[in-house]
């Protein structure tokens, strides 16, 4: 493995009975990555994260992290890693102070300097609440805090489950800074799955999608977007007669009817005498968007991947 | 290791429950040595009554170490509860809370993170042990002042002298600290498998309930296991107020709780490094 990988998992999976809860992961995050786990709920995302984080001991597969096996040097392959899983919690019956040193001692084996602690938490805004206990914190100041324990021991890669579950639309804008903020001028890698795909979109430079249990694709997301960059929704009435006309044109591919109005896959340059035909037609056409976004992508790859 | 260890105990002492032993006994303890002060010896006497009519029996009986004495044997029983209060919270506390997704994603092992907690718990019972050692025989030689002491159990009579009796005490304190370490044990093993508060320490109170019938049931069918039974030996300290003491008695005892604490931590050593932290 080249230093330049940061994680690989192998034929990663983790079996309860009879039911794969996440199989043949193969996940690879390279060093600066933003790396974005996308998926549906219940789609094995959490079970990935825990079993790279070693909270849960894989059925099947191996995990490397800065080229360690997981399972063999499981302290150092963690020396340099950092994670909030699912929600952060942490010993409301303690201060931030006191829980960020439990937290840092854990990792450094010793307890970690109080100067550092408390400027780690005035990054995130807590200094002046840090000798308070945690069970008075709202829920977007543990999400803080959360990150503050995480950025404690200068880690280089961290994950992140679900970051932004149950923050308000400003507290998820904060979150989506901070990484950004945390990868470029710090250079941490990032590891954050969602479930939102505007999330992942607009922070990720990687990402891999998971389906009902199984990574259906992983690879840059510009290249995955251009994948669906032809995808255009055509809103057009009667949308019976309109549908007709659009599958009988040959620059027209896969039209389907939903309700949005028609999408289907047409070359930018075939849009226009489309169009031309539509109207000749008599069919209005209230507008044509292009869906050049990771959510169709998303949809897409998941009803593929649902229909199998 | 030990700043690990440091961390677990403050958590341990961070907690409101890890204190409700301490005034526990901290409350009932003045208390039986007020009752004991208002009944001005009533209590010696009716105990020695059968004496009496036999020997002569002169100097102070109703003293500091006859007090210490009936204490021990009337908290042993509720000792274990306050033990299992928290021995019981170690591992399912953190469970509850969620906690575990905050330590045991970190470069420690699982092994040395639960010897830590392992440890913590033991540490407390030790306090909790000391400190009733402290407040019965401390208030009750500085209330009821010295003197000798006549031990009485199912075996016979024993009369300890008032010069070898602070031996004899720290002898069965460290005993009665052995014995419940195999309590605190139990609330551990428990600890780790189950994921409420409450739980453990009822398991634990059951499993000890369940074993004392046994242990004091008259019945040939479980007089072989009697000897088996952590509870059968649950009274070793008392063995330390005899004169001379009965050695094979005392490392039998001794051997037999060292192996229940070593099956007990063994098992959650074994089941927690492979348990899924699914919370």
């Amino acid at each position: 493995m080249t230093p330049d990988i940061i994680l690989r998992t192998t034929h990663l999976g983790k079996k309860y009975r009879d039911r794969w809860a996440s199989q043949e992961i193969d996940l690879e995050v390279r060093r600066g990555d933003v790396f974005g786990l996308l998926g549906p709920n219940g789609a094995g995302k959490s079970t990935t994260i825990r079993m790279i984080l070693s909270l849960i001991r894989p059925t099947a597969g191996r995990v490397e992290l800065f080229g360690r096996d997981l399972h063999r040097e499981r302290e150092k392959a963690l020396q340099k890693v950092a994670g909030i899983v699912e929600k952060p919690d942490f010993y409301l019956y303690l201060s931030a102070f006191r829980n960020m040193q439990i937290a840092g001692s854990l990792t450094l084996g010793r307890t970690p300097e109080s100067r550092k602690v408390m400027d780690t938490l005035a990054l995130v805004g807590l200094a002046e609440r840090a000798l308070d206990r945690v069970k008075t914190y709202s829920h977007g100041m543990k999400q803080r805090l959360g990150i503050a324990q995480a950025l404690l021991t200068d880690p280089e890669f961290i994950l992140l489950d679900e970051p932004t579950n149950g923050l308000d639309p400003q507290g998820m804008k904060e979150v989506r800074e901070l990484v950004r903020t945390l990868s470029v001028e710090r250079g941490i890698t990032i590891l954050l799955s969602s479930h939102l795909l505007n999330e992942v979109e607009h922070v990720a430079t990687r990402m891999a999608i998971i389906n009902k249990s199984r990574m259906v694709v992983q690879g840059e997301v510009q290249e995955l977007l251009k994948a669906s960059a032809n995808r255009v929704l055509f809103k057009l009435s009667p949308p019976k007669k309109s549908f007709s006309l659009l599958s009988a044109m040959r620059t027209v591919k896969d039209p389907s009817l939903t309700e949005e109005g028609i999408i289907a896959n047409v070359e930018q340059k075939h849009i226009p005498a489309a169009v031309a035909a539509l109207v000749k037609a008599g069919v209005r056409v209230h507008g044509v968007e292009s869906r050049h976004s990771l959510e169709e992508y998303f949809l897409n790859i998941t009803a593929e991947n649902g229909e199998q | 290791m030990l700043n690990l260890l440091y961390w677990e105990l403050f958590k341990t002492f961070a907690k409101w429950r890890t204190y409700i032993g301490f005034i526990a006994v901290g409350v009932l303890i003045p208390f039986i040595l007020w009752i004991m002060w208002i009944e001005g010896g009533d209590f010696i006497k009716y105990q020695l009554r059968s004496l009496q009519s036999e020997f002569l029996i002169t100097g102070n009986l109703f003293n500091g170490w006859a007090i210490a004495q009936i204490i021990m044997n009337g908290l042993w029983v509720h000792v274990p509860a306050l033990i299992a209060l928290v021995a019981g919270d170690q591992l399912s506390g953190e469970a509850t809370a969620g906690t575990f997704r905050l330590t045991l994603i970190r470069p420690v092992s699982r092994a040395r993170f639960l010897n830590a907690k392992y440890l913590a718990t033991l540490l407390y019972t030790a306090a909790l042990i000391v400190v009733i050692a402290a407040m019965s025989v401390g208030l009750g030689l500085w209330i009821f002042g010295s003197g000798d002491l006549i031990a009485i159990d199912r075996e016979g009579i024993v009369i300890l002298s008032e010069a070898d009796l602070p031996m004899h005490f720290l002898f069965a304190f460290t005993l009665a600290m052995w014995s419940m370490f195999t309590v605190a044990s139990l609330a551990f093993f428990i600890s780790a498998l189950v994921e409420n508060a409450i739980g453990p320490i009822i398991i634990t109170m059951t499993v000890i309930a369940v074993c004392y019938i046994i242990t004091f049931l008259p019945v040939a069918s479980v007089e072989g296991i009697k000897p088996w039974l952590f509870t059968t030996h649950m009274n070793v300290w008392q063995q330390a107020l005899r004169d001379p003491y009965d050695w094979s008695a005392i490392i039998d005892s001794v051997l037999v709780l060292g192996a229940y604490d070593l099956a007990f931590w063994g098992t959650t050593m074994l089941l927690f490094v492979r348990k899924d932290i699914l919370s």
